[in-house]
């Protein structure tokens, strides 16, 4: 385990007895709804909704809420503005492109114009081949640290997961969360881990 | 005394240059303080207190952090948004790799004693005799009985967890409750126990568990377990200088503590035969002013120290300070890592954890321990931890939508991995230099790094991914994987060595009480001082070690000896 890989194992061990979070998460659900003013920097508008059509097939709102609540797409500009390298913005940017051009031959119709079922069943499509094509990468490659560039529908996945899973509705009313745990108990009941949810865990510098 | 005149003056307020200013102080001597960088105090950490969803950039570095700090980024953590502003900017700050070197520096009062990973262990005669053993560089003028009381002293004021083990190549100490291994790492233990007959501990860290067994330090209380000490620990859980050894120093009334001063040379005076104070660059301003003092400590890091030493051109010391030897400069070592192994672990579905504890597990050295013999010489130890996997591994898994949440909110199965922490040896030819002919924008000539692993590294290497992946096999963990990633000198951020201590001036730079064998004002209590690398993390070492040359120091002004 190198230091990244400890850091990464060390960030699967954070968690925290159920406290405040929760609570003040209920109250303040919708704190990171997008502003309606908000301008991307990088996408255009209408990239932009496709993204956004896409992160809420991914993670939509149920009992909780979804990637859209929490501005997943404000959160993947920003990325693709400042932190993606140009190649990797111009290659995300392009399997955007091809996505909807899939929409194109498939249906017909550009992927925004489609119908709720068949965006959810071009998503799907995308998803599940590039997820299989993921394990069989990782199952024949031995170096864990080799960075493969992912297809835009992975990486849009990644994205949409670690804005939401790390935004406070995700964090505190999907997941848990305790800023402040107060104490180490290394071996409990699962039941009796807080809530018995998965603990939130501090975003990593890469999943 | 006039305001440029002190009993003594300290180079750094790192792990070694707080515990000098601590022990000096408190000895009533007045002491300055100097550090390059900013100052920060107790308290000021930007972003302890973020939450996940406050992070900037969900705490990836952006591309301009990463043009700012590209060896950083080598180490795939530091430079988080978390941790970044702890670190120096690379093009304010640069450095000559004539061989890749991962030189992690952090410029600020406090230095890397904020960011350190708290991993605390003894050496033993293991390491002291090491050298003598095998032939090799020159022998330590000091063994473990010389350094065991200070150990202990050095434990009792900072608060270390762990348990007394009885090992007799990790010795016992004065330590805090320890923390606890999860089930799986329990588990493991046994294991291990059982097939290899190795020891695998609860790290041994520097975080307050319990009270300290005195009143010095009000300022901190007892770690929450949240695992975010990199940022700066709000509540001083952790051991750091800041938290810590300075504020007892400022305590005394006796220290003045001057940030933004760059220390670029020693002031010898060949008449007295003796250094009577520091050249000060302010790092705001441009300034020059001198210092005088009867004993100057330099702790200001490995290659901090050695760049002082060598930036010291006198006629009586042409090739740099104390450099009478020639080994200046030479002897770089660091700890190897980046190899090791994971696995995944059935069962334990039924159990989890509470809490971010920030520690994991310790595989003390166990290869040419005892009646064990290796085809290269020394040994590693492993740190690693087990836990439960979160939604990052859905990623790859075909579920989406509604599902997806679900999946999320049931953790994972457990995978465990470790990794080694190898010592390299002292060859004189892995060295730094001083390029006159590059200067940052200070003026001031650039280090230059020339060091790589050699066959007795690799060689180790080998076993360090071979053993990891046996132990977990043999633990019956399933889809084990062993990696080895491409590493630089110095990615152990275990920097040490290029001022040596030794018996022999000829051969070395420093005596057994650190002090510089030509000129015996002038202590060096860092890394620099080094004579082996062990595989422990040195840091409690250097905290040892520098103690003990404070309070020789004292007495030794006592005595009218310097």
């Amino acid at each position: 385990m190198n230091r990244r890989e400890a850091l990464q194992r060390a960030a699967w061990l954070m968690g925290g007895a159920l406290s405040a979070p929760l609570t003040l998460g209920a109250l303040d659900a919708y704190a990171a709804t997008p502003a309606p003013d908000w301008k991307p920097a990088v996408l255009s508008k209408q990239q932009a909704d496709l993204i956004s059509t896409v992160a809420d097939i991914m993670i939509p709102r149920t009992t909780t809420p979804g990637a859209k609540d929490v501005g997943v797409t404000e959160l993947i500009d920003s990325l693709l503005k400042d932190v993606y390298s140009k190649e990797d913005r111009e290659r995300y940017l392009t399997g955007l492109a091809e996505f909807d051009k899939a929409a194109q031959t498939t249906y017909g119709k550009p992927f925004l114009a489609l119908d709720a079922k068949r965006q959810s069943t071009l998503v799907h499509k995308f998803h599940d081949e590039a997820a299989a094509a993921e394990r069989r990468l990782k199952k024949s490659d031995e170096d864990d640290e080799d960075e493969v560039p992912r297809p835009f529908i992975l990486m849009t996945k990644e994205l949409t997961m670690v804005g939401f899973f790390c935004s406070l509705p995700g964090a505190t009313q999907v997941l848990q969360y305790d800023a402040i745990p107060g104490a180490w108990h290394a071996c409990l009941p699962l039941s009796e881990a807080g809530n018995g949810k998965t603990w939130a865990t501090e975003p990593g510098i890469r999943l | 005394m006039n305001d440029h005149t002190y009993d003594a003056i300290v180079v750094g307020t790192g792990i070694s240059g707080g515990w000098a200013a601590k022990e000096l102080t408190q000895h009533g001597l007045k002491t300055l303080v100097l550090d390059r960088g900013r100052m920060v105090k107790h308290g000021e950490y930007p972003t302890a207190m973020l939450n996940p969803w406050e992070i900037p950039y969900r705490n990836r570095p952006t591309q301009e952090d990463l043009d700012r700090q590209p060896v950083l980024a080598r180490t795939g953590y530091a430079n988080a948004q978390v941790s970044k502003h702890w670190f120096v900017d690379e093009t304010e700050d640069p450095y000559i790799e004539i061989q890749r070197f991962d030189w992690i520096r952090g410029y600020h009062v406090g230095g890397r004693s904020i960011m350190w990973g708290r991993q605390s262990y003894r050496w033993s005669d293991l390491d002291f005799e090491a050298n003598a053993r095998d032939g090799i560089a020159v022998d330590w003028p000091i063994r473990y009985k010389d350094i065991a009381p200070w150990y202990d002293h050095v434990e009792k004021f900072i608060g270390v967890s762990g348990n007394n083990d009885h090992l007799s190549q990790l010795p016992d100490g004065q330590f805090l409750p320890a923390m606890e291994l999860n089930c799986v790492e329990k588990e493991f233990r046994g294991k291990v126990k059982d097939k290899f007959d190795r020891a695998l501990i609860i790290g041994r860290a520097a975080h307050m568990t319990g009270p300290l067994t005195h009143n010095e330090s009000p300022q901190r209380s007892t770690c929450r377990s949240r695992n975010m000490c990199i940022r700066g620990c709000p509540f001083g859980a952790y051991f750091s200088s800041v938290s810590s050894t300075l504020p007892s120093a400022e305590k005394t009334g006796n220290m003045t503590l001057r940030a933004n001063s760059i220390v670029h040379e020693i002031i010898y005076d060949e008449k007295l035969g003796k250094a009577t104070g520091v050249r000060v660059l302010d790092a705001e301003t441009g300034a020059q002013t001198d210092y005088f003092a009867k004993v100057i400590f330099l702790c200001a890091s490995t290659f901090g120290s050695t760049f002082v030493m060598m930036n010291s051109v006198s006629h009586r010391f042409p090739n740099g300070f104390g450099n009478d030897s020639g080994e200046l400069g030479h002897n770089i070592m660091d700890h190897q890592l980046g190899i090791g192994a994971g696995a995944l672990v059935e069962g334990f579905e039924d159990r989890y954890y509470s809490g971010r504890r920030p520690n994991g597990f310790y595989i003390p050295r166990y290869r040419n321990v005892g009646k064990d013999k290796r085809d290269y010489l020394r040994g590693f130890g492993y740190q690693g931890g087990a836990g439960r996997r979160d939604w990052s591994s859905l990623l790859a898994q075909p579920v989406l939508g509604a599902e997806l949440k679900e999946q999320a909110t049931k953790p994972g199965p457990w995978t465990i991995g470790m990794g080694g922490f190898g010592e390299i040896l002292p060859y004189h030819e892995n060295q730094v230099k001083l390029d006159r002919t590059r200067k940052d924008k200070h003026g001031l000539p650039l280090l230059a790094f020339d060091a790589g692993l050699k066959e007795n590294e690799l060689r180790m290497r080998k076993d360090m991914a071979n053993d990891a992946a046996e132990m977990l096999e043999a633990a019956g963990y399933k889809d084990v994987k062993a990696h080895d990633s491409k590493t630089g000198v110095g990615l152990g951020i275990h920097e040490m060595g290029a001022a040596r201590m030794g018996r022999d001036p000829k051969t070395s730079v420093l005596n057994g009480w650190n002090q510089v064998h030509a000129c015996k004002n002038v202590y060096v209590t860092d890394g620099a001082c080094m004579t082996s690398a062990a595989c422990q993390n040195p840091s409690l070492t250097y905290m040892a070690l520098t103690a003990r040359a404070a309070n020789h120091a004292v007495e030794e002004l006592k005595r009218r000896n310097i």
